[in-house]
């Protein structure tokens, strides 16, 4: 049950960039990041639905390049709630594979998931109403040593936490 | 107890990046939106207070059973404040399986809300069973934070082999001077009629033989043979063993010396064991309840310790070998030192029996079936043969047993030799 609800979620990921965009390449590269992330939810992986969801979001970047459609906040925070909920169920479904379940475990579950969902989503419904405006400018009218320069910084701090998380000394096992 | 992040932030912070990159690389707006959900994800599932206390209770249905007899672990979780998701673990040695319920389990609490939870276990061999209580982790909102924690409550089971009933124990030749169920050629107060003696003052009434009065036309008496008990002495030898852990050849010896020691001890015999290996261990012959379990706990942690030094059966002070004693060896006799101990007691005048275990058996149980294997049993054997047929020759009785049918089956067809025969040697 639970596999199938995260496959439902890989393949609404999938859907994002084709709808935007289709055309053969997004569709091969679409079916990449399906197959991909497929298998991650069959083994119950972790880091292959990461890799798959990675995939989409590459495939989704390029359909909206190639398309260059009017900005879809609305569409953007769905992908972005969609990857939470996709993460959150395979880890949880990794860790409960073949244990038994007390009662209420599964709703109150969904229930956290559904309000840390919601809370992005009002955050993001926030920024779109804020910020919105002043994002799509900004970034438009970036140039590209600015734009290098703010990946590479993006780029630099999510590798120094993904490696501050990874060398910390005795994490719990997520295995 | 401390939050700690898992490894789960690694894929957010992952897609977090790809998202901002992607965003600024291509000047889209929506791909930064994407990120947004990801990080208040990553921010909700951080900010945490401090994890509730558990407490948890861990009881053993009971702290002695048979080998395939059920043990059931019931755990009760209890928290102090309200508990998303608490996972808790009882880890399982490997001779162990889960027969009912799940040893691994998740529960969610309410503040001061009680969980109980219960599952079967069934233990596959002899062994003492350390269950130590479960691995407790609480996990923080989407799985992005964690803390664990180990309920010690060290907890050891002994697991006894399996009993057999045993029919036809090997008969000892000697006996000793207490009442029990073996017939002494002493004569005396007893039911197994023995000799015919012409009728002397003191004698009853009732043993009076009217058959031979008349015959000899003089009062002529029966007399009886006393029913006395006998020491039985159980040799083990722990000092090689082959075969997967939980049917190797010393939990065949050990099985088959548990169903003895029954057998004995229910016909009154003082039993006492040697188990002759890396250590020498052994119980002094005794009989009664608690002298089985004596016997039952040495058994159950009879094991192959391998040592360079070689000890002799001469350590052992008589009164853990009583020179009238019956002494039942179990083994597989692939160790030389085995075979040349048993050849001494025989020499030294005891009431040997040697049941030989066949470690063929037991190696077949590792390898895969096939006429391979089959062959390498059949060579294994003729091997061995030369050497039974040895200590025959010496005059002990050897018995060859396959580790797994009921020992009952192969000492059937054992011979003893007669009492006053035996006597005479």
């Amino acid at each position: 049950m639970m596999r199938l609800a995260a496959a439902a979620l890989v393949a609404v990921l999938v859907a994002f960039p084709v709808a935007a965009r289709p055309a053969a390449p997004i569709t091969w590269l679409a079916v990449v990041a399906l197959a991909v992330g497929g298998v991650g939810v069959s083994v119950l992986s972790v880091t292959l639905v990461t890799i798959g969801g990675a995939l989409a979001l590459i495939t989704y970047a390029l359909a909206l390049v190639l398309a260059q459609p009017a900005i879809d906040l609305v569409a953007a925070t769905v992908f972005g709630a969609t990857l939470v909920l996709l993460l959150a169920l395979v880890h949880f479904a990794a860790h409960v594979r073949g244990a038994i379940l007390g009662r209420a475990v599964v709703a109150g579950q969904i229930r956290r998931w559904l309000a840390v969902v919601a809370a992005g989503v009002v955050t993001a419904s926030g920024l779109t109403a804020g910020g919105g405006a002043l994002l799509g400018p900004v970034l438009g009218g970036a140039t590209l040593p600015m734009v290098v320069v703010t990946a590479a910084l993006g780029a630099l701090l999510t590798a120094a936490g993904v490696i501050a998380l990874t060398t910390r000394e005795g994490p719990p096992s997520d295995s | 107890m401390s939050w700690r992040a898992t490894t789960l932030n690694v894929s957010f912070l992952t897609l977090v990046g790809w998202a901002l990159f992607l965003g600024v690389l291509t000047g889209r707006a929506d791909l930064v939106i994407v990120a947004v959900p990801l990080v208040v994800a990553l921010v909700a599932g951080r900010r945490l207070a401090a994890p509730p206390a558990v407490r948890i209770e861990h009881v053993v249905s009971s702290d002695r059973v048979l080998e395939d007899e059920r043990l059931t672990v019931r755990v009760t979780i209890r928290a102090d404040g309200p508990v998303a998701l608490a996972e808790l673990l009882e880890p399982l040695p490997s001779r162990v399986r889960v027969e009912r319920g799940c040893h691994h389990a998740f529960f969610t609490l309410r503040a001061g809300e009680e969980v109980r939870w219960e599952f079967a276990l069934r233990c596959g061999g002899r062994q003492r069973l350390r269950l130590g209580g479960p691995h407790v982790r609480l996990w923080g909102p989407l799985g992005l934070a964690a803390t664990e924690a180990r309920y010690r409550a060290p907890q050891t089971v002994a697991v006894y082999p399996h009993l057999t009933a045993l029919r036809h124990p090997p008969r000892p030749v000697r006996t000793q001077t207490f009442v029990g169920h073996h017939v002494s050629p002493a004569q005396g107060e007893g039911i197994e009629p023995g000799d015919i003696r012409p009728f002397a003052p003191g004698d009853l009434v009732r043993h009076v033989n009217w058959r031979a009065t008349l015959r000899h036309g003089a009062l002529h008496v029966t007399q009886h043979h006393r029913e006395r008990n006998a020491d039985v002495v159980l040799l083990l030898d722990t000092l090689s063993e082959v075969g997967p852990p939980g049917t190797t050849v010393v939990d065949a010896v050990v099985r088959g010396a548990a169903d003895l020691a029954a057998a004995y001890l229910a016909r009154k015999d003082r039993v006492g064991l040697i188990e002759y290996g890396g250590q020498l261990r052994w119980v002094k012959p005794g009989s009664g309840r608690a002298q089985f379990q004596r016997l039952l706990d040495t058994l159950l942690d009879a094991s192959v310790v391998f040592t360079y030094v070689s000890r002799d059966l001469d350590l052992v002070p008589p009164r853990i070998l009583p020179p009238q004693a019956l002494v039942l060896a179990l083994s597989p006799l692939l160790d030389p030192r085995f075979a040349r101990a048993a050849t001494d007691l025989a020499a030294r005048g005891f009431d040997l029996v040697v049941i030989a275990v066949s470690p063929a058996t037991a190696a077949r149980a590792a390898v895969r079936p096939g006429p391979v294997a089959d062959l390498a049993a059949r060579l294994w054997d003729l091997e061995r043969r030369p050497e039974i047929d040895a200590l025959r020759r010496l005059g002990v009785t050897v018995v060859g047993w396959d580790g797994v049918a009921p020992l009952d089956g192969a000492l059937a067809g054992l011979r003893r030799p007669r009492l006053r025969r035996a006597l005479a040697r």
